[in-house]
């Protein structure tokens, strides 16, 4: 049964503040005294630091503060510890911070950046992958044996890797009536939320407050601890509103610069970064990749082994894509039944941009590859497509790529509802076609905390660290809370974002919330239901056991006109034991594995819970200059039982959306030097209103166990995994073979179509 | 630094024969200095408020177009959208909505963008420039004007304060196109424009062809008239494109590849063409172009 | 050097001092103190700074505060009418058009111009008419469905 009446209409509690305008973010908020950051950025992509002098810019009137690595302590971070808050001897990438510096306003900050002498002595810069893993490769760490982190190897500029076999991969080859090869290039996008990313510190005494725009606080604030010697309690970080994330404000940024800024100004300080230094600085790039993917099939259809090897373009530093090899396997082998399997990724360095969690990360290039790579398999066994994929997907009780025996699943239904949502037989213009692809997504158990108290009104309030970037936690945990008590989603408001005032959570980060944060939320909501039903049961003279909380009452079960008001037992607890409850519990466990990687399997090679989907689009292909259009877009997913309807089918039509933007217009463009060359919305192209089909969405409403509340599985990334597939599978039907590269830019699909070159 | 709004024609031409610049809406302006292409002039007379410049007005032979009229009032004015109908399809196509209310025809020539989309359209129309200053007036071809990528002919002193346009003659029609990656808020990648006469027997009388964003500067295909001319508009268009590509001389840059550019101007030209015979012959096509039938898939 | 100007905002006028280069964004936010209106990308290009000047939208970005002198300026912050949400908030909230809020000062002013210009918008008129503002988060799906709805109850 749904949670919320299908006729109720549930605003998000924080949009009045975003529809009038009062809402604050981060460049919304000043501090009396605050003085503007700036950063000074390498902009050389592989440099030797020879010499750097600050003293001039710490002499321009109006400045407070000017750091560089020698002003804050010597601490390595990241997955794999190799990057400092200030570069050090060496730049590795054009956006490296080199220095810092805060003054009373914009104009004298930019005085002292112009007064800071650096000298470089350049060196070979690193930008192909292949090139990066031969022999003799110059390397972009020299130190890198040195670095911390769990299970490396020293092997040249191979940041992490992932390695993984079942059967035998071989025999599976030699059984198969065909073997087809794929190659396919795809280039690095940014997660481009609207708002530039904001850090506001303010010391008082030896405690910082800082307000940032991050997805993920407590690691935002376990940042700033381990990079300036700090402990957790002195460290409060705030985030007001949020203008957006996908990824891209994931992990530990700039707030420790901020901090450290504002410790020696002694003020408040601002930063807020220009659109330009949002595409180039944060180490959250989704990464570049190569993927070559082998596999052999017998003549029914029946796939017999597959074999991918993928190389992703870890960028200078790590971020948290040591994962991420991980990932890209387990995507680029599929959702599909495949006894016999090897697969071998590799992150590699490179003095790009850092990479790191991108919505998604790694799901939608591999996913363009592999489903692209499986229209050619249904092609050389002369099967449609869609069949092909109803006869080789995963299905409940199947066993998956990676020994996983799935519960019940939705991927067939997915498959039938998105087809049967975009007429897939339906009589086409000879410049229209129709592609489908499927996908899949894991969920992230982990360790998260919610408080929730009711007062003497009956108004509750969830205390949590879960996030707020967009994507609905200020309505899915107050419906959660709601039905547990019988009472409204409206009675609950959310303080959320405070590290010091909520309990742990590991932020909007890897689609988490709903399963961990509800979790919590669910748990915290049922000891005030205790409270709530002892206190009824002793003013119905009934048993707890047999008090029913619905419809903001409290009632003995099978008497509903025998109940007291929710309202009245909170006045009544006002007054004695307190309406309080928290919840964390122990988060579900991930299935066994089969995988091998450097930096530990994470849990992540069997994956717990996935969510799958399908999407089918429809498109028109101007054959004269190979500008596809997208008209029309069916989706359909399984991410269990659905809490929020809105805010669900909102996270599947923005992923669809953010999914036509990768496959057509978004690509970063590098030069030979490693710089980027389209680093502003002129020239990186996000879809516009104009551009946007109509997207159905159908759910599978699997009922889910052991995942999150009520059967629910996670929503927020899955939508960005299948759509620039099956926009390939569209053109492919029209240009009569794959665009080798991605973005499928016009220029791509017209060289395709003209049988050359890949831009 | 000064700052000054100009109330009076003559006040703004005063104020820039003492050196300043002048700014009408400032979408090219101000965005250029916040990316450092051109730091600010130091001095500046704002001259969005001449409304003597801001009219379309039927003259004797032709008409004759401020120079702040804006692309919102270009795309849908009547002599405009009937007569000169290649310059409504550009204007319709610049930006977005913001972009076109305060964005200006005379902003548009004088910035001299060689992707600029309202200049092939004028070309092809036979548009000159009107340009003033404290010490005199001056018509210029549209050719002499402009001499490279932002630069004009023009004199630091002198505005331009009109486009002249001749009148049409009768059977006549005009489109421009150009690629788009997206349906809106596009730079031109390559575009087209083509004014085609028509005989009474559905042969082409005359016309011509210019190209935006294959060279320093908007070029016309010279010969575009005489390949037209006594042909039906389909061999006609097979013919532009051909010598549109040979014209072209486009750069390579992250928009697109010179051979992609070469081809595609091609394609848009032939369409260009094909869309203002159709015009010429009676054929009610919305503005712009691009949306109506359907260039770059986005019909 | 900055030079005293009065600019009227929201039917209020305030008299602040400008210097030449710069933009009405910065000064609405700054010296005004309105930070509804949002910078996403300094160039004209993503719509969050969209104001309404003399009831047409602009970038306010990529306009000069001090031409800006003698017009009408109308911000997010002067939407709402005294009884409560104006209709394209309230479409905007119920239909799920919001969801990061950062783009949604500026679909609003760019909503209110396309209406107050054209009660009945069709569909295309309707993405044509707000093409100029870049969101991240919708998917654009429920933002037009809310304006739809909007010219639909006018």
């Amino acid at each position: 049964m749904p949670l919320l009446t299908e006729s109720k209409v549930f605003i998000r509690p924080d949009g009045p503040d975003k529809v009038t305008g009062s809402g604050r973010y981060v460049a919304d908020i000043t501090l009396t005294g605050m003085l503007t950051a700036k950063f000074l950025y390498a902009g050389i992509s592989h440099a030797e630091i020879i010499r750097l002098d600050v003293s001039a810019a710490r002499r321009v009137p109006g400045v407070l503060a000017v750091l560089t690595h020698e002003d804050v302590p010597e601490r390595r971070f990241g997955s794999i510890a190799d990057r400092t808050l200030f570069a050090k001897d060496v730049v590795r990438f054009e956006g490296e911070v080199v220095a810092a510096v805060a003054a009373i306003d914009a104009e004298a900050a930019q005085k002292a950046l112009d007064a800071v002498v650096v000298e470089y002595k350049p060196l070979q810069v690193v930008t192909d992958l292949e090139e990066a893993i031969a022999d003799g490769a110059p390397l972009v760490h020299e130190g890198w044996a040195d670095y911390e982190a769990a299970n490396v190897e020293r092997n040249g500029n191979v940041a992490s890797f992932t390695s993984m076999t079942r059967g035998d991969v071989e025999k599976g080859m030699a059984q198969a009536d065909h073997v087809v090869f794929g190659r396919y290039v795809a280039d690095a996008t940014h997660a481009a939320p609207i708002e530039p990313r904001g850090v506001l510190a303010q010391w008082e005494g030896d405690r910082v407050t800082i307000w940032s725009s991050t997805q993920v606080p407590f690691q935002a604030r376990d940042g700033v601890c381990e990079t300036l010697d700090l402990p957790t309690n002195r460290v409060r970080i705030i985030v007001p509103h949020m203008g957006g994330g996908f990824g891209g404000k994931c992990g530990f940024h700039y707030e420790a610069h901020v901090a450290a800024l504002a410790r020696v100004a002694r003020r408040p300080v601002r930063l807020v970064f220009s659109r330009r230094e949002e595409f180039i600085a944060p180490d959250r790039r989704r990464e570049g990749m190569i993927i070559e993917i082998t596999t052999g099939l017998k003549s029914d259809g029946t796939l017999t082994a597959r074999r991918v090897r993928v190389l992703l373009d870890n960028g200078a530093y790590s971020a948290d894509s040591s994962f991420f090899p991980h990932m890209a396997a387990m995507h680029t082998l599929g959702p599909y039944k495949i006894d016999n399997i090897h697969a071998e990724a590799f992150s590699i360095y490179t003095n790009h941009q850092p990479s790191g969690s991108v919505r998604a990360p790694t799901a939608p290039q591999t996913c363009w590859a592999l489903e692209s790579h499986t229209d050619e398999l249904a092609a050389v066994v002369g099967m449609d497509p869609v069949a092909f994929r109803q006869q080789n997907c995963i299905d409940t009780g199947e066993t998956g790529v990676a020994g996983q025996v799935y519960d019940e699943i939705g991927l067939q239904e997915c498959i039938r509802e998105a087809v049967s949502g975009i007429d897939y037989g339906q009589d086409l213009e000879d410049d229209e076609a129709i592609g489908v692809a499927v996908g899949w997504w894991p969920s992230f158990p982990g360790a998260s905390g919610a408080f929730v108290k009711i007062d003497r009104d009956g108004k509750g309030v969830i205390t949590t660290g879960a996030q707020e970037c967009g994507t609905g936690s200020v309505m899915t945990l107050p419906i959660l809370a709601a039905a547990e008590l019988g009472m409204e989603p409206e009675d609950f408001e959310l303080v959320y974002q405070d590290t010091s005032v909520a309990p742990y959570d590991e932020g909007a980060t890897g689609s988490q919330t709903i399963l961990n944060n509800g979790r919590a939320t669910v748990e915290a909501a049922r000891q005030i239901a205790v409270q709530l039903k002892n206190l009824a049961a002793k003013k119905l003279e009934a048993s707890p056991d047999d008090i029913v909380l619905a419809d903001g009452r409290a009632h003995v079960a099978g008497s509903p006109e025998s109940a007291v008001s929710i309202v009245e037992l909170a006045g009544v607890a006002a007054g004695g034991e307190l309406l309080l409850g928290k919840g964390s519990g122990t988060p579900p466990e991930y299935p066994s594995a089969v995988g091998v990687a450097c930096v530990g399997d994470q849990g992540l090679s069997g994956w717990a819970g996935p969510q799958f989907s399908c999407h089918a689009v429809k498109i028109r292909l101007d054959r004269e200059t190979g500008v596809v259009r997208v008209l029309d877009v069916s989706a359909a997913h399984d991410s269990g039982v659905i809490i929020n309807p809105i805010g669900a089918s909102g996270q599947v039509e923005g992923g669809v959306m953010m999914g036509i933007g990768q496959a057509l217009t978004e690509g970063t463009v590098y030069d030979e030097d490693g710089a980027q060359k389209n680093p502003a919305f002129l020239d990186y192209k996000l879809q516009t209103m104009a551009d946007a089909p109509p997207i159905r969405v159908h759910f599978a409403e699997v009922h889910t166990p052991n995942m999150g509340p009520h059967g629910s599985k996670p929503i927020a990334e899955a939508p960005n995994v299948a759509t620039a597939a099956a926009i390939s599978n569209a053109i492919t039907k029209l240009t009569g073979q794959p665009v080798p590269r991605l973005p499928m830019t016009a220029q791509r699909v017209w060289e395709t179509m003209r049988g050359g070159g890949d831009g | 630094m000064s700052f000054a709004i100009a109330g009076s024609l003559d006040e703004a031409l005063a104020a820039l024969a003492v050196g300043a610049r002048p700014i009408a809406g400032g979408t090219d302006l101000v965005v250029g200095a916040r990316q450092g292409k051109a730091p600010l002039p130091a001095s500046l007379v704002a001259i969005d408020r001449l409304d003597e410049l801001a009219h379309i007005e039927s003259r004797d032979r032709g008409i004759r177009i401020g120079a702040m009229v804006t692309h919102s009032q270009l795309m849908i004015d009547q002599m405009i959208v009937s007569g000169y109908t290649a310059l409504a399809d550009a204007a319709a196509l610049v930006g977005s909505p913001s972009t076109r209310n305060i964005g200006t025809l005379g902003g548009n020539v004088m910035n001299a963008s060689p992707a600029m989309d309202t200049g092939a359209p004028l070309m092809v129309l036979g548009a000159v420039a009107q340009l003033r200053s404290a010490r005199g007036s001056r018509t210029v071809e549209l050719s002499d004007l402009w001499t490279g990528p932002g630069q004009t002919s023009a004199e630091t002193e002198e505005l331009c304060v009109a486009i002249d346009l001749p009148p049409r003659p009768a059977r006549s029609g005009s489109a421009y196109v150009r690629l788009e990656y997206r349906r809106a808020m596009e730079i031109a990648i390559v575009g087209a424009a083509a004014s085609v006469t028509l005989a009474d027997d559905g042969t082409i009388l005359g016309g011509a062809v210019a190209l935006s964003a294959v060279a320093p500067t908007i070029i016309e295909v010279d010969d575009a008239g005489a390949l037209m001319t006594g042909h039906l508009p389909d061999a006609a268009a097979a013919a532009v494109a051909t010598a549109a590509s040979d014209v072209a001389r486009p750069i390579s840059d992250l928009r697109a590849s010179d051979t992609y550019r070469r081809h595609t101007v091609g394609v848009m030209a032939a369409r260009a063409v094909d869309a203002a015979a159709r015009r010429a012959a009676g054929e009610e096509i919305g503005v712009p172009v691009n949306r109506a039938i359907g260039v770059g898939a986005s019909r | 050097m900055t030079e005293p100007i009065t600019l009227t905002v929201n039917g209020l006028d305030y008299p602040v001092d400008v210097d030449m280069g710069r933009n009405l964004l910065s000064v609405l936010r700054t010296e005004i103190g309105l930070t509804g209106t949002k910078e996403g990308c300094d160039d004209s290009e993503c719509g969050a700074c969209m104001v309404l000047l003399d009831d047409q939208p602009v970038n306010s970005c990529s306009y000069l505060a001090l031409q800006a002198e003698g017009k009408s300026v109308t911000t997010i912050e002067g939407v709402m009418p005294a009884d409560g949400l104006h209709a394209i908030q309230r479409s905007l909230l119920e239909e799920g058009g919001v969801q990061c809020g950062f783009c949604t000062p500026g679909i609003i002013m760019s909503t209110r111009a396309l209406l107050d210009g054209n009660p009945s918008p069709s569909e295309e008129e309707i993405r044509i008419g707000l093409s100029g503002n870049l969101c991240r988060c919708t998917g654009y799906a429920k933002i037009l469905a809310a304006v739809i709805r909007t010219a639909s109850d006018n």
